[in-house]
């Protein structure tokens, strides 16, 4: 399945873009005050495919997530969803229609219990009214035993079922993120971003990331780009990368391609060899 | 045409009233991102103790005599020593411990603050329940000049001008001096100031007694105006700061000049409407007005609307 | 699970509340005197107020300040139903109500009904003040909740203080009039002295004096009776149908309703806008939409509430003013921002403390206002946090608090 659809990805390069861009952005730029944070970002996310967003700091990668969530409005240009446009919704109308993501700054729900931050992301597929709840109707009943089970079956699959009980903020840093991401899946989107999932993970929680992410992609058939600093993980499990530099698309193609980008390297030299300077 | 001025020249002397109390809601939004519910329980401690102290020293005065021009200065001094210790205390015991907390809990401090400073006040020892009369520390009813039609006071020159002074004064202390640029650099990114070297603490200790100086004159060009002062718990009082956060909203707040700009906006709005719609409902009015900035023009007047980074 | 008892779970805290409404009312408060029959009204009603705000305080951590605002439409709506459908059907303000809400008429108790016309009226006026309090709550809360969260603080103490001087403008409330005033000329009908007739203020044109007519409430139509709600003076002429059984029913159907919303798929979706409203909008929840159905529903609440009042005790402006939304606040924090139990069991406290403290009097306030500092300062959760009594995690922590008590004195002793 997963080669079938790197394979869609290979004709939608060719040019049989409406058939199967799950997301794309064309031209889109934002500023702040005088701050160009993205200037003309364009990209497409071919269904089924996993790539990656990488940068040095401050190169915009989060803004564009932002961008594209709807958390931020750019200045101009388009975000397609699914050859749909959804500039203007508000992130809950883009989560709905099926685009999920994670936090840089871990975002969960800190007071909630592990299991009630993945349950309260089934909630947008939900379909009882108020009313019915109120009333515990069998429908509302019945779909709150299919939520439980489902976020059930999502923690097992995260590795987190023993702890669901513990309030989110008292997790250990690893199972925060790797809580964000299944929160995020319990959505049902055909879109995810992860922005710096392995961030603050030990050498083995990463490891087991890259398989847990990969299989992610070809279980539930889900879209992901993600943005990442550890070049390991992104080289091995990305098919396509894009880099950002001061906002703008300095290159994009295979991991091989990118690591040989002379722009690459010396954008990220450059901040190399400032930091050295320090 | 007679009805027209008359409405400027309240608008005008009312705005300054307004505009001083504002001043303490806007700083202290601005760098903490609080409201300070107890603000206008300070500005009341201004006008009782300008009232309670008068009649203290005046008590000798004839009935109907005005007292000597020294006393209104005197009286506005002491005013601003209490409320500044008042302000300073709360900051310092109620709202330091929680620089940390989520807003809601500051802001609940905020209320049991407020709670706490009017009933304290009331007991009997204080100020207790009575409204105090003020002393005549000014000519009431001569009058300067006309200006067709429009009588003007000693009074109204004397609120107009005590605001200006205090207006420009605050002014160039936030602009134009070094405390100022530590005060606008804690408000802008209080994280940032700390690291360079700003002493956030002392910062805003700062801007509490300068909050509750403007709101200590304030209330003292309250206690001159309308002569009688009621006890700390009216909620008359409570509406008065409301307008003047109110006033600080439609400027824009945490923005000084804006501050000024809505209090004035918000006096007229009080005064045109009980002059040419119905007295009755001035509250109404304020209330729409707010309700109508924050749907159009959430960020104020003068203020610009914040986008959280995420 | 059969049929029947999945529809008796679904129905169980309802049918809890209907039993004890009716254990208190017919057994417990026979015991009681008026004054503390009075007490328990209070409470309940206060329950009721303090439950609504934690939807919109405690669940979605949002800051109204204003609640006493609903109460008041709600009150006055309600209250305004009754008393002009009662002058309009019965021409006057007697309760005619049945075994659950009492009688002022002069019958045998045993007589009564159990569910009498005037029943009816109360129950439809109740719902008629608490509707008109939602959509108020609808037309306050959409622009303000769509801004940053203390605007609405804001805006809600400002809407109350508006109710406020809306309803202290109001005019005099009908009243009986002798018959002559009312009917200048016309010879009364036998054993008729006096008439619930309103006042009108008419300017005569010819003096510039103003003058006082009367129009018999026979002759006034509906519209022309309710609006005049006795402006400053009060609204004491509603007929009391309030009762024991009613409040404690309606706060029952209060907190269940509450708590099934909590444990529901939306309750969830409440909290977690109070936890990181960037995330919950991340994740599908419509954060302004919700924001809004839980205003809503809270000023629903506090409109019943407000209704229950009205016909139990004098409505007035006063008694809705910053004071009382501040009393309803209190509540809500020290009982735990999002905890049902814990609003409710604070609103028991608060009503029924100051009630012990009589000799305080004069530092009640005070003390309440260091407590609030205190709490907010040592801790901040309030008594429960977001728990509440009938969760198991609260009991599991608290049994997990008292061994680890025990075994340190022991752990001290064997060092
Ligand atoms: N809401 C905002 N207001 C002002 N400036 C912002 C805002 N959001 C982002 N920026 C600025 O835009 C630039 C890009 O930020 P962004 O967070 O997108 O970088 P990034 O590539 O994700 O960096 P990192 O790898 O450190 O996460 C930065 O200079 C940042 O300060
Ligand atoms: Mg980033």
């Amino acid at each position: 399945m997963s080669t079938a659809s790197r394979q869609q990805g290979g004709f939608v390069e060719q040019g049989f873009r409406e058939m199967s861009v799950a997301l794309a952005a064309r031209g889109v730029s934002k500023s702040f005050g005088g701050l160009k944070a993205v200037q003309d970002f364009t990209l497409e996310l071919p269904t089924g495919s996993l790539r990656g967003l990488i940068g040095p700091n401050g190169a915009g990668k989060t803004t564009v997530f932002n961008l594209l969530t709807g958390v931020y409005q750019p200045d101009v240009g388009v975000v397609e969803l699914g050859g749909q446009s959804i500039l203007g919704l508000r992130p809950s109308k883009i989560a709905s229609l099926g685009m999920a993501r994670t936090f840089q700054n871990i975002r969960l729900f800190g007071e909630l219990s592990v299991l009630d931050n993945v349950k309260l992301a089934c909630h947008v597929r939900a379909e009882q009214s108020m009313l019915g709840a109120i009333l515990r109707t069998a429908f509302s009943r019945n779909e709150e035993a299919a939520i439980e089970a489902k976020a059930r079956r999502l923690l097992q699959l995260f590795d987190l079922d023993d702890r669901r009980d513990e309030a989110g903020r008292n997790l250990p840093y690893g199972d925060q993120r790797r809580l964000e991401i299944a929160r995020a899946l319990a959505t049902n989107p055909k879109v995810l971003l992860l922005d710096e999932p392995a961030a603050g993970m030990n050498p083995q929680e990463k490891l087991a990331l890259r398989a847990l992410i990969r299989r992610v992609r070809d279980e539930f058939g889900v879209t992901i780009l993600l943005i990442e600093h550890d070049m390991g993980l992104v080289m091995d499990i990305c098919e396509h990368i894009t880099v950002l530099d001061h906002g703008a698309v300095i290159s994009r193609g295979t991991p091989q391609q990118v690591q040989e980008d002379p722009k690459v390297i010396e954008a990220y030299l450059g901040v190399a060899e400032e930091s050295e300077k320090q | 045409m007679d009805q027209l001025l008359q409405a400027i020249k309240d608008s005008i002397t009312i705005g300054c009233l307004y505009a001083l109390i504002a001043l303490g809601y806007t700083m202290v939004y601005g760098i903490l991102k609080f409201i300070n519910f107890a603000h206008s329980d300070v500005v009341v401690i201004g006008a009782l103790s300008t009232a309670v102290l008068g009649e203290r020293m005046l008590h000798k005065l004839a009935p109907g005599a005005t007292a000597a021009w020294y006393y209104g200065p005197l009286l506005l001094l002491l005013a601003i020593l209490i409320c500044s210790t008042v302000a300073f205390t709360v900051e310092r015991l109620a709202y330091r411990p929680l620089r940390r907390a989520p807003r809601l809990n500051v802001l609940i401090t905020a209320i049991g603050v407020s709670l706490l400073l009017q009933n304290a006040g009331q007991l009997k020892f204080l100020f207790g329940t009575e409204p105090h009369p003020v002393p005549m520390l000014i000519d009431q009813t001569a009058t300067i000049f006309t200006v067709l039609g429009v009588k003007f006071r000693w009074l109204d020159l004397a609120i107009i001008g005590t605001a200006i002074i205090f207006m420009v004064a605050l002014d160039y202390l936030v602009f134009h001096t070094k405390i100022g640029r530590g005060m606008r650099a804690v408000s802008h990114d209080t994280r940032i100031a700390s690291l360079m070297g700003v002493p956030v603490d002392r910062i805003i200790s700062f801007t509490f007694i300068t909050g509750a100086a403007l709101a200590a004159a304030g209330g003292f060009l309250y206690a001159l105006r309308y002569q009688t002062v009621t006890q700390p718990a009216d909620t008359g009082w409570a509406l008065l700061g409301l307008k003047a956060f109110v006033a600080a909203v439609v400027g824009g707040i945490g923005n000084i000049r804006g501050a000024v700009l809505g209090a004035l906006a918000i006096a007229c709005v009080e005064n045109f409407g009980a002059a040419y719609l119905h007295p009755g409902y001035t509250d109404v009015y304020v209330f729409v007005i707010l309700i109508l900035v924050l749907l159009f023009r959430p960020g104020g007047i003068l203020g610009k609307a914040v986008v959280e980074k995420v | 699970m059969p049929t029947h008892v999945l529809v008796a779970r679904a129905a169980l805290p309802f049918l809890v509340s209907l039993l004890l409404a009716l254990l208190l009312h017919f057994g417990v408060a026979r015991f009681l005197d008026d004054y503390d029959r009075g007490l328990v009204m209070s409470v309940g009603i206060n329950i009721m107020l303090a439950v609504s705000l934690t939807m919109v305080n405690g669940f979605t951590g949002q800051f109204s300040i204003g609640h006493a605002g609903f109460l008041g439409v709600g009150g006055y709506v309600a209250g305004a139903v009754t008393y002009a459908t009662s002058l309009k059907l019965y021409g006057d303000l007697e309760t005619r109500g049945s075994m659950l809400s009492g009688t002022s008429l002069n019958v045998d108790p045993a007589t009564l009904s159990w569910f009498g016309q005037g029943d009816l009226l109360f129950v439809a006026s109740l719902l008629a003040g608490g509707c008109a309090a939602a959509l108020i709550g609808y037309v306050v809360g959409l622009p303000s909740l769509r801004l940053r969260g203390d605007y609405l603080a804001i805006v809600t103490l400002g809407f109350g203080e508006i109710v406020r001087v809306l309803i202290q403008r109001t005019d005099k409330t009908a009243a009986l009039q002798a018959w002559d005033r009312v009917h200048p000329g016309v010879p009364a009908p036998e054993g008729v002295s006096r008439v619930f007739a309103i006042e009108n203020s008419v300017l005569d044109p010819a003096t510039g004096l103003s003058q006082t007519t009367y129009t018999a409430v026979s002759d006034a139509n509906w519209f022309e009776i309710a609006p005049r709600v006795g402006g400053s003076l009060g609204f004491s002429a509603v007929p009391d149908y309030t009762s024991i059984f009613w409040v404690v029913l309606f706060a029952g159907v209060t907190i269940a309703v509450a708590s099934r919303i909590k444990r529901s798929t939306f309750g969830r979706a409440f909290l977690s806008i109070r936890e990181d409203e960037i995330a919950s909008e991340a994740m599908g929840v419509d954060t302004v939409r919700y924001k809004v159905r839980a205003f809503v529903i809270a000023a629903f609440f506090a409109g019943l509430a407000g209704g229950l009042f009205a016909h139990f005790k004098s409505m007035n402006p006063n008694e809705i003013g910053f004071a009382r939304s501040f009393d309803i606040v209190i509540m809500v924090v020290l009982g735990g921002l999002g905890s049902i139990s814990g609003a409710s069991i604070a609103a028991i406290i608060v009503t029924l403390l100051p009630e012990w403290l009589r000799g305080l009097d004069q530092y009640r306030m005070i003390i309440w206002a260091l407590a609030l500092i205190l709490m907010m300062i040592f801790r901040p959760q309030g008594l429960l946090g977001v728990r509440e009594i009938w969760d198991k995690a609260l009991w599991q922590g608290l049994v997990r608090f008292i061994k680890r008590e025990k075994s340190s004195p022991k752990a001290g002793g064997g060092a």
